[in-house]
């Protein structure tokens, strides 16, 4: 009875790490890569392109998907805990470079700096895609009317009534609040802190709990509905062309051919539809996908 | 006001059918953080349990210190957990199992603190030694009490592992974020649903454990 | 150590008591977040509670009610809120939140109101109704008075719980001091994080430090008490 119970308390102890342990170690060989995303659903959309891509090219693919926001994964990135994840171009150098500016409307320059404040934290900026993403300010049909607002230097007088939402970084952003503070010399009423470009920014949106939104420019959301993109006049937003970064330390040739001839497939309205496809039409972010990576010929059927 | 989600019906059924394996996967990554953290947080409650019940003096500090643990949000201790163990099981486990200790040390000691008196002097007097008196005497007394922590453990535990999904694990949590990042309500009501489902089933065996177990003990209707 | 130093430097440093992001100001919206579940549970709770145990009634609701109630996960609760509440076209942020709270605060005070009830000795309940009492009598100076000790207890347990779990709301865009989890979380500033979760446990040892002083007022000092301290570990943890 005595010798029973000690074993089976050892046992479970052994299982008990055992399982830990396998979850947390790093698995697989060399062909193993992580495939990251942060925490929205356009990027696992992205997550899930390029990791089915690498798998139908003999890459074992682990996923961690939706791990928080870029604080959370960039560093993940470079201390190893994933492999690979794409990133918006202008944003994350100036993420990167704590804001010194060095971001532009040219992507080509941009990369070029990317690349450079990469290469020092053992990480490869790949190439860029065609599709762009960047932080969009948004108002409803209404307000845009109420106010006769078409870009947002049209805010910069009314901005002390308004409320503005959006993520909850926002004002640590300099491409979010801090930009349109110093760019625009907007200062809202209020900043509601609501979720990153999602749902629920919407429906604030729709329900005047916010008058003026965060929205990303992918979202499929903005033309379901029917929503007024105002435009950036002051050029504020860099380039922000998604742009795949991955560990220098478990890169090969053969992973950037894959992952490049993909990237330069998604434009922008590829990468809206998809958004939409998932957000609106509710299908999954793989299955989405997979089918558009068997219509271009990456994957076969 | 709100067009196109109004149409949305509460479940989706045919996207349930079609992902029962995903819905599986997570129902059984979930049990598998409850059952780890329970595991784990009952080994080490046990240790520090019976540290306590020895050297009386310990009890305070060990609850003292437990009970601070207790008392932090469960998605601030992971998040600062993150430097240290980084976006990994081992981070939401170790959040997990310093809930648990709380009540599993606070039902162990009081479980065997409750033996009476001179069940233990009969015992003694019997010829039993100490280890022998534990085992065979003081802890199938104190068995309704320890299992009450126990449940009590893995309904909490089975809660918190929902918010697990924040950092990016989190078994059926994943569902309830997904139907949040999305307004789908279908996965959002699943996983709530059945995250509720899994605590009182686990209850449930709990209760029949118990039942099993002790045969003798008279049954109370405490609440609880 | 020095993230210790870090968090005395949040706290001291002026700009963290000011303005609408400021301590005081989240701490007030945490507190109206909390208050009105407790609230309005209570109003239901607790009469609802105190006849089921007068009339010896219900005992497998009550279990089950604490029963279900713990299993709860206040997270799941608070999101599947979101979609209900603007279908409803009530906004976001507060009513999930409110309608989780009030869910999760339900259950102890439901509880305890009837088992305060049924542990009044039958015998001082059997001689009321001798020398005449009505049954509302008997409730009113009799029962209640007797199970008090038990009752506040729930209600704590209850206030507790929800001044916890209210840290959710900051999930769905709403206030309080759970917006210095999530939005430290966002930035990845631990600082904040921390001193938020401090916040937060401070304001539940209020809390309960509360109402263990309205038992004291309200609690005949003939009664002796039964519920002493509460034991944290059986408040539920919903976050």
């Amino acid at each position: 009875m005595r010798t029973k119970r000690r074993t089976g308390v050892f046992g479970a102890i052994l299982a008990a790490l055992a399982i830990v342990a396998t979850s947390c170690g790093s698995g697989g060989g060399a062909n193993t890569i992580k495939v990251g995303s942060t925490n929205f659903t356009e990027q696992e959309i992205l997550g899930e392109i390029y990791a089915q891509a690498l798998e139908a090219n003999g890459f074992t693919v682990e996923r961690k998907f939706k791990l928080g926001a870029r604080d959370i994964v960039e560093p993940a990135l470079e201390s190893g805990e994933i492999d690979l994840y794409a990133e918006y171009a202008g944003t994350v150098l100036e993420y990167l470079n704590n804001g010194a500016g060095e971001a532009s409307g040219d992507a080509a320059a941009t990369i070029d700096k990317l690349r450079q404040r990469f290469a020092d934290r053992g990480v490869t900026v790949l190439d860029y895609a065609p599709a762009v993403d960047a932080n969009a300010l948004v108002v409803t049909q209404e307000t845009a009317a109420k106010y006769g607002l078409t870009k947002i230097s049209d805010l910069a007088s009314i901005a002390g009534d308004l409320v503005f939402g959006g993520p909850p970084e926002c004002p640590k952003r300099p491409f979010c609040l801090i930009g349109f503070q110093d760019t625009y010399g907007l200062n809202f009423k209020e900043f509601k802190p609501l979720d990153t470009g999602g749902p629920i920014t919407v429906a604030a949106l729709e329900n005047g709990e916010i008058d003026v939104g965060l929205l990303f420019s992918s979202d499929g959301a903005i033309a379901a509905r029917n929503f007024v993109v105002l435009q950036d006049d002051k050029y504020l937003q860099p380039a922000d062309n998604i742009v795949p970064v991955v560990r220098t330390a478990v890169n090969s040739q053969k992973l950037d051919d894959v992952v490049n001839s993909v990237s330069a497939k998604i434009t922008t309205s590829v990468l809206s539809q998809m958004n939409k496809s998932v957000n609106i039409d509710k299908e999954d972010a793989s299955t989405v996908a997979h089918d558009w990576l068997v219509a271009n010929g990456f994957i076969s059927g | 006001m709100i067009l196109a989600q109004t149409t949305e019906p509460f479940i989706r059924w045919n996207w349930v059918w079609s992902h029962l394996d995903m819905i599986w996967s997570r129902t059984v990554q979930h049990l598998a953080l409850t059952g780890i953290a329970l595991g784990v947080g009952f080994l080490i409650s046990i240790v520090l349990s019976m540290i306590a019940l020895r050297y009386r003096r310990a009890y305070a500090p060990i609850t003292w210190v437990t009970g601070v643990l207790y008392s932090i949000p469960s998605l601030a201790l992971f998040v600062m957990l993150i430097p240290l163990t980084g976006l990994s099981v081992a981070t939401a486990e170790i959040g997990l199992v310093s809930y648990t200790l709380l009540i599993f040390i606070r039902n162990i000691v009081a479980g065997i603190d409750g033996v009476p008196s001179e069940v233990r002097e009969a015992a003694l007097g019997m010829g039993y030694t100490r280890r022998r008196m534990l085992l065979e005497i003081e802890l199938p007394i104190a068995l309704p009490v320890v299992i009450a922590g126990i449940r009590i453990a893995t309904v909490t535990t089975v809660g918190l592992v929902t918010i697990t999904a924040l950092i990016g694990l989190g078994g059926l949590g994943q569902l309830i974020l997904d139907g949040l990042n999305r307004l789908f309500t279908t996965p959002l009501i699943i996983g709530a649903v059945l995250s509720v489902v899994l605590a009182l089933l686990l209850d449930g065996v709990l209760v029949l454990a118990e039942r099993a177990l002790t045969p003798w003990a008279r049954r109370k209707a405490t609440i609880g | 150590m020095t993230f210790l130093a870090d968090v005395a430097r949040w706290f001291l440093d002026p700009a963290s008591w000011q303005g609408t992001g400021g301590v005081p100001a989240r701490v007030l919206e945490h507190l109206s977040l909390s208050v009105w579940p407790v609230a309005l549970a209570a109003a239901i709770a607790l009469p609802l509670g105190v006849t089921l145990g007068h009339r010896n009634r219900g005992a497998f609701l009550a279990i089950s009610v604490a029963n279900v109630g713990r299993a709860l996960p206040s997270f799941a609760v608070l999101v599947v809120g979101v979609p209900v509440s603007i279908k409803l076209g009530l906004g976001l942020s507060y009513w999930p939140a409110f309608a989780a709270l009030f869910l999760l605060a339900i259950p102890p005070m439901l509880t305890n109101a009837y088992t305060g009830v049924r542990e009044v000795d039958p015998g001082t309940v059997e001689s009321s109704r001798g020398m005449g009492f009505t049954e509302g009598q008997v409730v009113r100076k009799i029962e209640i008075p007797l199970a008090l000790p038990v009752i506040i207890t729930g209600i704590r347990v209850s206030a507790v719980q929800v001044v916890a779990t209210a840290t959710l709301a900051a999930l769905i865009g709403g206030g309080g001091l759970g917006r210095y989890i999530i939005d430290g979380l966002a930035t990845r500033d631990l600082v904040q994080v921390f001193a938020g979760a401090l916040l937060v446990a401070v304001l539940s040892v209020i809390t309960e430090g509360f109402f263990s002083l309205m038992e004291r007022f309200f609690v005949s000092p003939g009664i002796g008490r039964k519920a002493e301290f509460v034991d944290i570990s059986q408040i539920p943890k919903g976050f």
